[in-house]
């Protein structure tokens, strides 16, 4: 475009000069004024939307908050924004930095966000898309929904609710979509009440509110009851008029938003209703925190009896409270302001003190804390390179420990915590580098993680395990050695979860005549009766619902000896976690070229996603308990 | 047409402060080939106490310009809003006040939109455009309707009025123009002289495009490097209309006259929709009908006093539905009804002075029906009230001055009153200099989509306020081979109690409050001139250029308190150059260029780069030949516009159409 001012410069200097020549001085004030506004401000190539950072706070925090601001309808203003809470950097446009050249960028009203299995799924409303990114916002996919609001996930499969079904119908009947996340296909469809917008999942049956937005004199007023296995719509609970929102909370119960008031549903006991109108809900352990929208005031609710709590966050000044998110530590508010132009995201402590405040995109709807914290180097066109990678673990996939006597303590269970909750507490005790520790009880117990990237398989060793060994001393052929098997394994199916082929790495003792593979054992709930005296909390996982667990791996041959009065372990060559001290590092480092098939058979594999470890050995003492492999840490030794 | 009406427009001519509203008449009734007088009168109009921007006769039909809209690109201070093609939405906004505040005149009374307070001016064809005419503040004479000194910005359009020579019964004007994206608009006209006084003129027009223009989008990484680029084709941007109006003319004794004109416009159109992540096509489609009847009339008794009255009924149709299935569906029809009654005299008591008085009355009703959900049919209905007084006089040739004071009642509302004062000095009456400025206020009324509209309307909303100052230096050269005007000015206007959607406590409801204050400051500088070279040559030339920022003011304590409102730049202008050349037979052949420049602005409240959005500028080219054949007369003209294919768009999201071409061939008898 640049040209084109040329070419206009030239024409208008010479038609101009032959007539400054015939004395029009007026001829002059053309061509001045024409150069002028030539000069001033020509077209030039469209830049794509930069991505700025911002450093907001001090405080150092764990893993990075995703942002999704809405942007208003034809404005296609959707913006991703990202603060990494370890830097305190708030990154406006990361989606952008990611990028680049997404064709006319991230799209239209961005309506849901959520991670789930390693990677990030946003609702792109009037761009009619699922947005299906990594953890680092990168584009992997999308998914073509039409008129999609929300998500849920369960398995391999997330759940979509759409204003309207790929077949139209005359009473505008909305649906919602089974979405393979493996393929990104709809592999279902099944038709709800009208506008259906928040979803979840308890158990095996999927809720889904019927808000009725479009029509707005005649709301709806039900929630829809699908059973997943079957995917049909058995039973419409009538909930109240414009039912917007439902969340689960810890026990189980639904927490149902509609125009006049909160509605809890219960399943098993009698359910409560508040009448209170709310326009957003975040539930953190058992307190439901809720944007009272009448009195424009953020109201805590404890989710045992319902009873309002004290809380001293203060949003009176805001303009429009809008986004809400309770978590652990912090609770994050959004104000969207008029609604076209930039919002402002604060973060609060419990206390009722600010720590810091943000300004965002249009109308900051929608919040999303991941374990990932990422910075963006200066130059946002690179793709990344190496060094954005933390080394440390980044997420905790599963966490199924066989009973033990540190069961329900490392970490500690609190009444309410599901399997997902566990594993956010192995993360703040081993991801990042956190120095906590996590036991895996008896043999067969395990844990699965993975990183923020992809392991490589190099050259030497790749991985470092640490556990809490340590030697005998005087004899350092003995210690506590408490070996656990390491299992990798590569996300073959590419649905960032840890459902795909595992491989053994082989240790020292996987030939060992005394080793034994592919044994099974179960624990029973029935079971778990025996206490030691140092440790007497129930020993069997109490967030499992089921009866029984059944594991099944190697097991090797019992270990201990007793050595001058004191149980000690025969250290292991190599390849066993919680084994070797810390401090040996190579004793600690793993080769992924040690890895194995099912049959023993070798096995190349060029990088690995998902890292299992399990406790190898069944021994119990009286005094001292089982032996148990403990967790600390692992490092990818390539990530500098 | 008889000598008595010639010598009436000499009467009108001399006595320009008496009988000046029917200067449109006096103009349209000469005939092309009175090019020098029409020349004259336009140098009269500098003495006026508000010079307007004139466009009309064969300048007019010259530009590149397919509708009223693309034709007000051309005048200083206005910023066109356009949603780009055919069948885009076109709306002007003048000195930055908002579209709202400026007022539409056809044939001299105001169309209405009494649901959303806009006129699409992309309807209003150029093909039987007389004149353009847009007056800041208001109307030169004082001798108008009440409501005329309401609005804050006039565009007066006014169509071609028949004009025959004395042996002459009957014309007829054929007309047919082809386009880019499938255009095809024929159009016809015909004039009947049916007795010496009374002629009847008809006019008809059809209007074909698909809309299919092709689009680019390109963005390039801060290297240098393509991130991405794009051409698509825009979909569902077609439209169909037809227009036809009928028009009365009578003209009795010497002083009188009646005219009643029937307006007929019937459109389908695509709503093409944003252009968004992911949508390349929409589904919304529109049906329109706009049918009014007017009636004016006019006479002048004992010589001193004008009396007139102008009668108006419009009915006005939409129908909105949405076909994309993944969208909110909606099936809406608006029926728009208004009642319009006007009486204005004028009393000319001294020949210096002049006293005018004014009452209007109209009645507007709107009717919706969702046909989605048969129950929901809602009325709105509004009664307003307009009474004016002003004043007119002039000592000697150094000062002309007017003043009005205007009363206006909507609905119970208390009435309200807004002053307006215009100057005219010239200091040396024998240099055509002139100081003209005015101050004027001026409101605009909450419209019934403010009030009524289901998530979003108050009830209980004030008029928005706008104050305008103006200052300005007009000076004009009439030379044997040269006539020139050249004109700057500087105003500010604030605008208060800015009627803004503004969301309040539910989510996504919307409701309407007086919050905006709005502070403008601008300059126009504008020139045109004349230039006759030897060989019958003539060169014309048009130059604008704005310069204006209009901040938002309404609170300190918002993110973009101090920034330029939204889709306002900073620099505007354009350039027209025109060479004619007339052969001895009297036939013209000419080659027309126009360079528009709008400059960077934002598309938000806040100006961060978020919001920003570049400059974009045309360059357009026409060429023309007419020739008289006999009684025939033949036009043919090409025009090529976007010539160098910029791709751009005046509102985000809104792909302008790239280089298209128009070709035009006219014949008249």
């Amino acid at each position: 475009m640049h040209s084109s001012c040329k070419i206009l410069g030239i024409n208008n200097k010479d038609r101009f000069a032959q007539r400054v020549k015939t004395g029009m001085y007026y001829a002059i004030h053309f061509c001045l004024y024409s150069l002028l506004l030539t000069l001033y401000s020509c077209r030039g190539d469209e830049v794509v939307y930069p991505t700025i950072g911002t450093h907001v706070t001090d405080e150092v925090r764990e893993g990075g908050l995703y942002v999704l601001c809405e942007g208003n309808m034809g404005s296609n203003k959707a913006r991703l924004d990202y603060i990494n809470l370890h830097s305190g950097e708030y990154y406006s446009n990361w989606y952008g930095s990611q990028n680049p050249r997404q064709l006319k960028e991230l799209g239209d009203v961005g309506n849901d966000i959520q991670a789930y299995g390693g990677r990030l799924y946003a609702v792109i409303n009037c761009s009619h898309k699922v947005e299906v990114m990594d953890r680092k916002a990168r584009h992997i996919g999308q998914v073509e929904i039409p008129n999609c609001r929300y998500l849920a996930f369960k398995g391999n499969k997330m759940y979509v609710s759409a204003y309207v079904g790929s077949v139209a119908t005359p009473e505008l009947l909305g649906s919602v979509f089974e979405v393979d996340t493996a393929t990104l296909e709809i592999t279902r469809e099944v038709k709800v009440g009208h506008q259906p917008d928040e979803l979840c999942i308890v158990d095996d049956k999927l809720y889904v509110v019927n808000s009725g937005g479009y029509i707005t004199n005649r709301h709806d007023s039900t929630l829809s009851v699908i059973d997943l296995a079957s995917f049909t719509e058995t039973e419409k609970i009538t909930v109240g008029p414009n039912p917007q929102r439902v969340r689960v909370d810890n026990s189980g119960k639904l927490w149902v938003c509609t125009d006049t008031s909160v509605v809890i549903l219960d399943f098993i006991r009698p359910g409560k209703q508040i009448p209170m109108r709310v326009s957003n809900i975040s539930i953190n352990g058992s307190t439901a925190y809720v944007i009272d929208k009448e009195q424009h005031k953020l109201r805590a609710i404890s989710t045992i009896d319902f009873m309002e709590l004290e809380q001293p966050i203060d949003i009176s000044s805001y303009e429009n409270p809008y986004g809400l998110l309770a978590t652990n530590d912090v609770i994050y508010i959004t104000d969207a302001k008029n609604y076209v132009s930039s919002g402002v995201l604060h973060c609060y402590g419990y206390d009722g003190k600010e720590h810091w405040r943000a300004q965002t995109g249009d109308i900051p709807g929608h919040l999303c804390r991941v374990s990932g914290a990422y910075d963006l180097y200066p130059d946002t066109t690179k793709q990344d390179t190496a060094k954005a990678f933390s080394p440390y673990i980044s997420r905790v996939y599963e966490y199924l420990p066989a009973m033990g006597q540190f069961v329900n303590v490392l970490p500690k269970y609190e009444e309410g915590d599901d399997a997902e909750a566990m594993c956010r507490k192995c993360e703040q005790a081993i991801a990042n580098n956190a120095g906590g520790m996590i036991c895996l009880g008896g043999w067969g117990g395990y844990v699965t993680f993975g990183f923020d990237h992809t392991v490589e398989n190099k050259e030497g060793y790749d991985l470092r395990i640490l556990g809490n060994a340590f030697p005998m001393s005087g004899n350092e052929a003995y210690g506590s050695s408490e070996p656990g098997i390491v299992l990798v394994s590569r996300d073959e199916n590419k649905n960032g979860i840890p459902d795909d082929t595992w491989y053994e790495l082989k240790g020292s003792m996987y030939d060992d005549p005394t080793t034994q593979h592919h044994v099974s054992k179960t624990y029973t709930r029935a079971s778990d009766t025996i206490r030691n005296a140092f440790h007497s909390q129930p020993y069997y996982p109490q967030w499992i619902e089921a009866e029984s667990i059944t594991f099944t791996g190697a097991l090797l041959a019992p270990l201990t000896e007793n050595i001058g009065g004191q149980n000690v372990q025969r250290i292991l060559d190599f390849g066993y976690v919680d084994n070797k001290p810390n401090t040996d590092i190579e004793g600690t480092s793993f080769d992924l070229s040690w890895a194995v098939d099912a049959d023993g058979k070798s096995i190349s594999l060029p990088c690995i996603d998902f890292v299992r470890i399990y406790t190898a050995v069944d021994e119990t003492f009286p005094q001292t308990g089982e032996l148990s492999t403990e967790l600390s840490g692992a490092i990818d030794l390539h990530i500098k | 047409m008889t000598k008595r009406i010639f010598l009436i427009l000499i009467v009108a001519l001399c006595a320009h402060s008496v009988f000046a509203d029917s200067e449109a008449e006096v103009d349209s009734l000469y005939s092309r080939f009175q090019i020098e007088e029409v020349e004259v009168t336009a140098r009269a109009l500098s003495k006026d106490v508000i010079v307007p921007q004139t466009l009309k006769g064969a300048e007019l039909q010259r530009l590149n310009a397919l509708s009223v809209a693309d034709a007000l690109r051309y005048f200083s201070g206005v910023q066109l809003k356009d949603y780009g093609g055919v069948g885009g939405i076109k709306t002007i906004n003048v000195r930055s006040m908002g579209s709202q505040h400026t007022a539409v005149y056809y044939n001299g009374v105001q169309l209405g939109n009494a649901q959303n307070g806009q006129v699409d001016l992309g309807r209003f064809s150029l093909d039987n455009m007389e004149e353009i005419q847009l007056f800041n503040g208001q109307k030169s004479d004082i001798f108008q309707s009440a409501r005329e000194f309401g609005s804050a910005g006039n565009v007066y359009l006014t169509t071609r009025k028949p004009y025959f020579k004395p042996d002459e019964k009957v014309h007829v004007r054929g007309q047919m123009r082809f386009g880019s994206f499938a255009l095809a608009n024929p159009n016809i006209g015909v004039d009947v002289k049916l007795t010496d006084a009374l002629s009847l003129t008809l006019d008809a027009e059809y209007v074909y495009s698909d809309g299919k223009y092709p689009f680019r989008y390109r963005r390039v990484l801060p290297t240098g490097e393509t991130a991405y680029d794009t051409i698509a084709i825009r979909q569902n941007g077609d439209v169909n209309a037809v227009r036809a109006e009928v028009g009365f003319h009578h003209y009795y004794r010497t002083t009188g006259f009646w005219r009643v004109h029937a307006y007929n416009y019937y459109s389908e159109r695509g709503v093409p929709g944003a252009i968004v992540n992911n949508v390349w096509r929409n589904g919304e489609r529109l049906w329109d009908r706009n049918s009014f009847v007017q009636a004016q009339w006019q006479d002048e008794w004992f010589g001193r006093w004008s009396t007139r009255l102008l009668a108006k009924y419009a009915n006005d149709y939409t129908h909105y539905k949405n076909y994309d299935e993944r969208l909110l569906p909606s099936n809406n029809e608006y029926t728009q009804q208004e009642v319009y009654l006007s009486l204005a005299n004028k009393v000319q008591v001294f020949n210096w002075w002049d006293l005018s008085l004014a009452y209007d009355y109209q009645y507007n009703t709107l009717d919706r029906t969702n046909l989605l959900l048969n129950d929901s049919k809602e009325h709105f209905l509004r009664h307003s009230h307009w009474l004016s007084a002003a004043t007119a006089f002039n000592i000697k040739e150094y000062l002309r001055m007017q003043a009005s004071v205007l009363m206006t009642a909507v609905d119970r509302n208390m009435p309200r009153v807004t002053p307006g004062v215009f100057f005219s000095l010239r200091p040396y009456p024998a240099i055509d200099l002139s100081i003209n400025a005015f101050y004027k206020q001026s409101y605009r009324y909450p419209t019934f989509n403010d009030l009524y509209y289901t998530d979003l309307g108050n009830a209980s909303l004030r008029p928005e306020l706008a104050r305008q100052h103006s200052v300005e230096l007009a000076y004009c050269v009439c030379h044997k081979w040269l006539t020139a005007n050249i004109s700057a000015s500087y105003y500010y206007n604030r605008v208060t109690d800015k009627i803004i959607a503004y969301p309040k406590g539910q989510q996504f409801r919307w409701t309407m409050l007086n919050l905006g204050t709005v502070k403008i400051n601008g300059v126009d500088a504008k020139a045109d001139m004349s230039l006759f070279l030897p060989l019958r040559f003539v060169l014309r030339g048009r130059l604008n250029y704005t310069y204006q920022t209009a901040i938002d003011m309404t609170n300190p304590n918002d993110t973009y308190y101090g920034h330029q409102i939204p889709y306002i730049p900073w620099h505007s202008g354009s350039v027209v150059v025109e060479l004619d050349w007339q052969s001895k037979r009297g036939d013209h052949y000419g080659l027309n260029y126009s360079f528009i420049y709008v400059g960077e602005r934002y598309s938000q409240q806040e100006n961060i780069v978020y919001n920003y959005v570049q400059p974009w500028y045309t360059h357009d080219l026409s060429l023309y030949g007419e020739w008289g054949i006999k009684r025939w007369w033949l036009k043919a003209n090409l025009e090529i516009n976007n010539l160098l294919g910029q791709d751009y768009e005046v509102i985000q999201n809104y792909p302008m159409p790239k280089q298209n071409v128009r070709c035009t061939v006219a014949v008249r008898y």
